[in-house]
């Protein structure tokens, strides 16, 4: 059964990735689009166990970064930093979607400011490039917008008779 | 959270552990040469994408293309004046300017300069854009098996585009000149100096003149100068006038030619290397291999 989770919700991520790569290069409002692997992330990690989040997360990062165009091992590395974070403050949580809805503008931020720290370190320039806050806030606000339908995606997906997706 | 210590220590080696391991494949990845196992890993990973992600794109680009149409609807009668006076402009510049093209065209044959339009490119169709917001990349449905190779030019019709940066036999990934990573040695038209456009991961360019002894003024056309792109492919439009203070480099920006959002079809040009060029002036050595792949065109 254990199993059978990992490889629905690497399932998911990839189809996160893909989706991303194909359908978000046409819809992208006000030039920016949603961080939808991250945020699918985020989802799954609130009904996985701690090891499989982050093992999940690597290899969709990893894949994140195989299709993309950053050096290989980034997005693997701000994926698993997002999963071990939701991890962490999900018992925390404060019941109602506000609390979710905070947790999830807060952990995108989280992983893409990870992503231009790294990025930075690793050549790509990415802390001095103008306007560089919209492309940290705006995907951010996108995925508060898509948090409804992917957690609820999500969740009949993994756990389809536990946990409510917005408590 | 977690039921027991032992438990917490085991997701936290895991975690320091995953970050170690991408720590290093992203070191190694810097650090490995093209052509080395990372690329071979792209590649396959790439290969194995290329048609889930042609049959998404395949599914999504009429729905996208049909509620553009329609959300446009409203504005199409003022376009179509707007077009209407911009044709009747244009047919007036083109009588002005199609002397100078003969004269142009002439110049080009006396002095044996393959002007970009004449240089032998392949059509491709982009696919897939990066996975992320600051990926300045995009995939194209042709690859090695139509001529691609890396380092090759690619444009569409307004002008330079970007670069192959890595190529699978079906697919390539362009890497456009907007990334930081991406430098162009360039010529402004007017002055005939020569400077680097390079991209600043937005929607302009940044433009250094590295000895300007002539101001660059707003509008001016900048094209490549053929050190590693195809010499005369239109790269931008100056964005603001500037002059070079005395012992300093000139910069400023551009606004690229080409129009990344609205991106679909591309040519890669295969007609041209930089070892064919001229390192000083940019001019072709020699003649461009023909190429007569059905998928290729003669532009």
């Amino acid at each position: 059964m254990t199993g059978v989770k990992i490889v629905v919700a690497l399932g998911l991520v990839i189809a996160a990735v893909l989706i991303q790569s194909t359908v978000f290069q046409y819809i992208r409002p006000f030039g920016f689009a949603p961080e939808l692997g991250l945020l699918t992330v985020i989802a799954i990690s609130r009904y996985l166990d701690a090891e499989q989040a982050m093992f999940v997360a690597f290899t969709g990062g990893f894949l994140q970064d195989l299709l993309g165009g950053s050096p290989l091992g980034l997005w693997a590395i701000v994926f698993t930093i997002v999963a071990f974070v939701t991890v962490k403050v999900r018992a925390r949580e404060v019941a109602g979607p506000p609390a979710v809805a905070i947790g999830v503008l807060g952990l995108t931020v989280i992983g893409l400011v990870t992503y231009m720290i790294l990025g930075t370190l690793f050549g790509l320039g990415i802390i001095g490039r103008p306007g560089v806050m919209w492309d940290m806030l705006i995907p951010a606000i996108y995925n508060l917008v898509l948090a409804l339908p992917v957690f609820w995606l999500v969740r009949i997906a993994i756990r389809p008779q536990e946990r409510s997706m917005i408590r | 959270m977690f039921p027991s210590g032992r438990r917490l220590d085991r997701a936290t080696a895991l975690f320091i552990s995953l970050l170690a391991v991408g720590f290093l494949l992203a070191t190694f990845d810097v650090r490995s040469s093209s052509g080395g196992a990372t690329t071979v890993i792209r590649d396959g990973a790439q290969t194995l994408a290329a048609p889930v992600q042609n049959g998404i794109d395949f599914v999504v680009r009429p729905v996208v293309g049909f509620v553009d149409g329609i959300s446009n609807i409203a504005g199409l009668r003022d376009q179509n004046e707007r077009l209407a006076a911009e044709v009747r402009r244009l047919e007036d510049r083109l009588r002005e300017t199609s002397a100078l093209e003969r004269r142009v065209a002439e110049l080009e044959a006396i002095n044996d300069v393959a002007a970009p339009q004449d240089l032998a490119t392949v059509t491709a169709r982009i696919y897939s854009a990066g996975p992320s917001t600051f990926d300045q990349i995009r995939f194209i449905n042709k690859g090695s098996a139509d001529g691609i190779v890396v380092g090759q030019a690619v444009v569409d019709e307004n002008g330079l585009v970007g670069r192959v940066d890595l190529v699978t036999r079906l697919s390539a990934r362009v890497r456009l000149i907007t990334d930081p990573l991406i430098s162009v040695g360039v010529r402004v038209q007017d002055t005939n100096q020569t400077g680097a456009v390079t991209g600043r991961g937005d929607e302009l360019l940044r433009l250094d003149m590295f000895d300007a002894s002539k101001p660059v003024r707003e509008g001016a056309v900048v094209i490549t100068d053929g050190s590693r792109f195809p010499p005369g492919v239109v790269v931008g439009y100056v964005n603001e006038t500037k002059a070079a203070d005395v012992g300093f480099t000139l910069r400023t920006t551009v606004d690229p030619a080409a129009r990344f959002s609205e991106l679909d079809f591309i040519k890669v040009i295969v007609g041209w290397s930089p070892l064919d060029a001229d390192p000083e002036t940019g001019d072709r050595l020699v003649d461009p291999p023909s190429f007569t792949d059905p998928g290729s065109e003669r532009q």
